[in-house]
């Protein structure tokens, strides 16, 4: 493979323009990160010594092989939701390294309202285990919550993606002999019982942990029982009469040790098989990326600078590079592993879709996972291209891409609107994982052109009415619009709602890719079928 | 995975990391890349560590790594802290000895204000036509031990009870 | 039968039972191991011989002239509870204006420990040196003598390194000491390898200790130097062939230094250490000698003496039995049970030592320069312990490459 030639001049105006720019979002971005990990209420923290619990970070550290990395998903969740109360959903989810095997991690923050669920907060598990599922990556859990936050139960509850999705993954898992294992560090209530219930193995913490379908208050209310936690619920109780509970351990670093010891007894997980290459850094420095990307999305920028700086040795091999141009398609190692790359060079085109679904069915073919770089504004719209058939070349691609049967994997690098975002494998289309930069923005179109568009609905509507309208009155129409439709096509929306798995750092978008195809690899791969193509 | 080593009354978290190259030894805030090869003569080694070539004597016990070194011996004391907290939590803090099944006390060999140590015989029941013997689940003082010999109990009954350990 | 240097070797009871069963104790009489045995005893008799003994007065045998005895032994003295031990109750008195309160307090205080008020005093020797002399006797009225030793390197009042000869006797002396220890053990008739053993002062003056009957841990570095084998010469006795030698043909010839090889932890106050010996090498080379009782394998418990073996150098000066004295116990591994090489080593190195200026109080007063951390070594048992350790490693092993290689990356 060639080393792609980077054009970049890191002494121009606009590149140290741009770098300025992404640093600064990305000095934001740390910031909230580092404030939804940490920064809480006094009292929570004194609650949490109180108990003498340990924080979900330090259990964190205390679980995984130290030295080794932790691929955290969506850190940012729910920090445009309820008034930012509920940091990171209030749980901390990921796929880490313990006893040399991966492993995806769901762990309760009990710093954030006791570990409470919120709808996000179950939408983030939910995610977490349908990682797992799909990755039949074990699983361990890491119990501490208050149960399901009550005032919000509607959207806790009832629907299939809701509460019961939790218990439901888990038996799949189960049922897929993918093991399990529970670490009881406090109170499991109600629902949250059967995470430890339906794990292969637990462990309950003396003293903090304890697992019951009723707490001690909910047992008075229900038959008068007056009982304290310990003998409803408590370690001593489950391991040793009701057999809910497999171990208990002493204190936390006990329970954490025991863990690494269980974790130790499971088989390995045989690797599906995929071409690899001698692991090399890029060529060119990944931090480049921060002057690369432009500071107005609207501006231009070749992919290849990009793949230049995630890729091994930053060499390349593009397929046709003379055609379809505004889709950038080829082959490279990602920390040693093949990978089929498509990234937009512009608008989709009939050629661009048709190169697209043809290099699908390649890497399916090979058994090479596909990484989508998306920088999509849509398909070419306009009589021209309908007449060509740009949506039966967009259905092609489609239909390659969804019927994909290798891992899939996307980073929104900068724009993703409209049905580009579907046939760039968008969260609709199983990505193992997806994750965004922090510039980036998703919606069905761009901010101005939908802000436009909604204001001319109204404006039109009022001109019918035979109002005319100055352009201050115009302008006061759409403002507010355009406001409110900038901020939910942001990334921190997009993040808050588990649109994708996370902000990234983009000189993290290497390591993060490399996590997750390698977690991906503990599924087998498929052998290549399609639905039909609209020829 | 983690060591605890004590070295001349200092305790040391360890750990070991792997990058391209080779070894890297994490201790005392400080990561530094490391190799040991074996040279000429018994637990002869050569410990290549921030561009020096130190030549020592190594021998491994169980529970302790003895070097000799520029003419001293040094004895480090490993621990595996995961290992000494797995032990810690079997069986502790136990302090009624409970019926397994119902059945017929055959002897007791103790009584209230006894000094037991843990695996020390209390009494033998039989039960389903097997005896068992109960022995204490750790040291302590026997309180109470309600059956006498040729009584009958009921599953769960507590056959004998330690008196609550002291903090 | 030869009763090594233990226990048997000084209980008259053992060499009446031999003399019963008809076997031949090779060593001195029981009369003079008795005599020998009894401190009292041994020290009147000696001083009654006119040899010199530390001035001393003891209250029980005049009860009434205690004070004024006390007085005349000199200052600084000593007084201690006749039924004493371990320290308890002992006090130095160096002005007489002190005397009988300080007499007075040490009877409440030997009254509070043991039951007993009785005191007596000695003469208080500063900073003392402990030089001994090794004799051997026909039984026939013969002896010979075999020179000095200096073994004022002690802790815990247990001799560590001995040498000979003695860096602080001047010729003269060094022939009045060894002709007193000879005449010491021709007033007895002595028969065998002996030992007596003088507390020697600062201003030269020395005084008789005590006798050992039997054949010392240190006499190594006698042999090194006069080239007797005191062993064969023993059994030579013991077999009625008498001394092997005159007294003008024992000659000292260059210096030999002997360092016990311990099994205890000299940076924790001595504690003895136990385990198991994983790996042994010797030094080996000229002048250098090892009388061990270590093998591979082998259990150090604490029901033995700590003691593992004896390094014993001999050097045609003392600069240079220092110099191989120093690079024989560094070339000496032993690994599974901690030992004092190192602590005999920073010994060998110090100024005091090196200089001939110790006496027995130079481990305590150099403690903190003895026990000192040199140079910071433990990156390197850090690393070398954990490449060493193979679970460790093969846990870092077992974890993928990538994943390796990423190291603590956090997103």
């Amino acid at each position: 493979m060639r080393r792609i030639q980077s054009r970049i001049d890191v002494n121009a105006v606009e590149y140290r323009e741009n770098y300025a720019a992404m640093t600064g979002r990305l000095k934001e971005f740390h910031a909230r990160q580092h404030a939804a990990r940490y920064e809480r209420p006094q009292r929570d923290l004194d609650r949490l010594a109180r108990q003498n619990k340990l924080t979900v970070r330090e259990r964190l550290e205390m679980l995984l092989d130290p030295g080794t990395p932790f691929l955290e998903f969506s850190t940012l969740a729910a920090c445009r939701a309820y008034d930012g109360t509920v940091p990171g959903a209030g749980v901390v989810t990921g796929i880490g390294i313990v006893q040399g095997r991966e492993v995806a991690i769901h762990a309760n923050d009990a710093s954030v309202k006791g570990g409470a669920w919120y709808p996000l907060t179950v939408k983030k598990i939910v995610r977490l285990l349908d990682i797992a599922i799909e990755n039949r990556l074990p699983v361990v859990h890491i119990c501490d919550s208050a149960g399901g936050f009550l005032p919000l139960q509607h959207g806790v509850f009832p629907d299939r993606y809701l509460g019961g999705r939790v218990f439901r993954n888990q038996t799949i898992l189960s049922r897929m002999n993918v093991p399990q294992l529970a670490i009881v560090g406090g109170h499991c209530t109600a629902g949250g019982a059967y995470v430890p219930a339906l794990s292969d193995y637990n462990i309950i913490v003396e003293g903090t942990g304890a697992i019951f379908l009723g707490g001690p208050p909910l047992v008075k209310a229900a038959t008068g029982e007056e009982v304290g936690v310990q003998e409803l619920g408590g370690a001593i109780m489950h391991t040793s009469v009701s057999g809910t509970g497999d171990y208990r351990a002493a204190s936390e670093a006990q329970a954490f040790a025991l863990a690494r010891e269980i974790v130790s007894q499971w088989k390995r997980s045989q690797k599906a098989v995929i071409e690899t290459a001698p692991i090399e850094e890029p060529f060119y420095d990944p931090q480049e990326l921060y002057g690369i990307i432009p500071k107005d999305r609207k501006t231009q920028f070749d992919m290849r600078e990009v793949i230049a700086r995630i890729v091994d040795g930053s060499r390349f091999h593009e397929y046709q590079p003379h055609y379809g141009t505004t889709l950038v398609c080829g082959f490279a190692h990602i920390w040693g592993f093949k990978v089929g790359i498509l990234a937009n060079n512009g608008v989709l085109f009939n050629d661009s879709s048709l190169k697209a679904a043809h290099f699908i069915q390649l890497c399916n073919q090979n058994h090479t996972p596909l990484i989508f770089f998306q920088n999509i504004t849509g398909f070419m719209v306009g009589r021209e291209y309908e007449e060509r058939g740009i949506t039966k070349d967009g259905a092609k691609m489609l239909m390659a891409q969804g019927g994909s049967v290798v891992p899939k994997f996307t980073v929104i690098a900068n724009a993703s609107y409209g049905a580009g975002n579907y046939g760039m494998c968008g969260r609709a289309w199983d990505a193992r994982t997806l994750f965004m930069w922090p510039q980036a923005e998703i919606g069905v179109m761009g901010a101005e052109q939908a802000a436009n568009t909604m204001a001319d609905v109204k404006i039109r509507q009022m001109q019918r009415e035979d109002l005319e309208l100055t352009d201050e009155e115009i302008a006061a129409i759409r403002e507010p619009v355009l406001e409110r439709y900038k901020r939910d096509v942001e990334a921190y929306t997009s993040t808050s709602e588990i649109w994708d798995d996370g902000i990234l750092d983009p000189v993290d978008t290497r390591n993060a890719l490399a996590m997750s195809i390698s977690a991906a690899l503990d599924a087998p791969i498929d052998d290549p079928h399609y639905g039909v193509f609209r020829m | 995975m983690r060591r605890l080593l004590e070295i001349g009354g200092e305790q040391i978290p360890v750990w070991l990391a792997h990058t391209g190259k080779g070894y890297v030894v994490h201790a005392r805030d400080r990561a530094v890349p490391c190799a040991l090869t074996c040279s000429q003569g018994r637990g002869a080694y050569v410990l290549e560590l921030e561009g020096r070539s130190i030549p020592l004597r190594l021998a491994v016990s169980e529970t302790a790594t003895f070097i000799h070194l520029y003419g001293r011996a040094y004895e480090i004391r490993r621990t595996d802290p995961a290992d000494r907290l797995v032990e810690g939590g079997a069986g502790a803090g136990q302090d009624s000895i409970v019926a397994p099944m119902p059945g017929v006390v055959v002897s007791v060999t103790v009584g209230p204000g006894d000094r037991v140590e843990k695996g020390q015989t209390l009494l033998v029941i039989e039960s389903m036509k097997l005896e068992t013997t109960l022995s204490a689940p750790r040291d302590g003082v026997v309180a109470e031990v309600p059956f006498a010999p040729g009584e009958g109990f009921g599953l769960k009954d507590v056959l004998a009870r330690l008196a609550p350990e002291e903090e | 039968m030869h009763p090594g240097y233990g226990f048997l070797a000084e209980n008259a009871a053992f060499v009446r039972a031999l003399n019963a069963a008809g076997i031949t104790f090779v060593g001195p009489t029981e009369d003079v191991i008795d005599l020998m045995g009894d401190k009292v005893r041994a020290r009147a008799f000696v001083a009654e011989r006119g040899f010199p003994v530390a001035p001393a007065a003891i209250e029980d045998d005049d009860p009434a002239s205690f004070v004024e005895r006390a007085r005349a032994v000199g200052y600084p003295l000593l007084i201690k509870p006749s039924a004493g031990g371990g320290g308890k109750g002992m006090r130095v008195v160096r002005e007489d204006a002190a005397l009988e309160a300080e007499i007075e307090t040490a009877r409440r205080e030997g009254k509070r420990y043991f039951g007993d008020g009785r005191l007596f005093v000695e003469r208080y020797i500063e900073r003392p040196r402990h030089i001994e002399v090794q004799v051997m006797g026909d039984g026939c009225g013969n002896v010979v003598h075999c020179w000095e030793r200096e073994c004022s390197i002690q802790r815990r009042f247990q001799k560590i390194i001995e040498e000979t000869p003695s860096p602080a006797l001047s010729p003269e002396q060094r022939t009045e000491i060894c002709e007193t220890a000879a005449g010491i053990a021709r007033a007895v008739n002595y028969r065998g390898a002996g030992t007596v053993e003088f507390i020697y002062a600062p201003d030269g003056a020395f005084y008789f200790l005590e006798m050992n009957t039997r054949l010392q841990v240190e006499h190594p570095v006698t042999e090194m130097v006069t080239g007797i084998d005191l062993v064969a010469e023993q059994l030579r006795i013991a077999a009625g062939g008498g001394l092997s030698h005159a007294q003008a043909e024992i000659r000292q010839t260059g210096h030999a230094i002997e360092l016990r090889i311990c099994a205890e932890d000299a940076f924790a106050d001595f504690r003895p250490a136990i385990g198991e010996v994983l790996l042994v090498e010797e030094p080996q080379g000229a002048g250098v000698r090892v009388d061990s009782g270590i093998l591979e394998g082998g259990k150090v418990t604490t029901d033995f003496d700590p003691m593992l073996a004896k390094l014993i150098v001999h050097g045609s000066d003392r600069a240079g039995a220092i110099a191989r004295a120093r690079a024989a116990v560094q070339g000496y591994v032993i690994l599974g049970v901690t030992t004092n090489t190192g602590y005999l080593d920073a010994i060998l190195a110090h100024p005091r030592f090196l200089s001939g200026d110790v006496s027995t109080g130079f481990l305590a007063e150099e403690a903190a320069v003895l026990t000192a951390r040199g140079e910071d070594v433990t990156d390197i048992l850090v690393a070398a312990t954990a490449l060493s350790d193979g679970r460790l490693v093969r846990a870092v092993d077992e974890i993928p490459e990538m994943h390796r290689l990423m190291g603590a990356w956090r997103n």
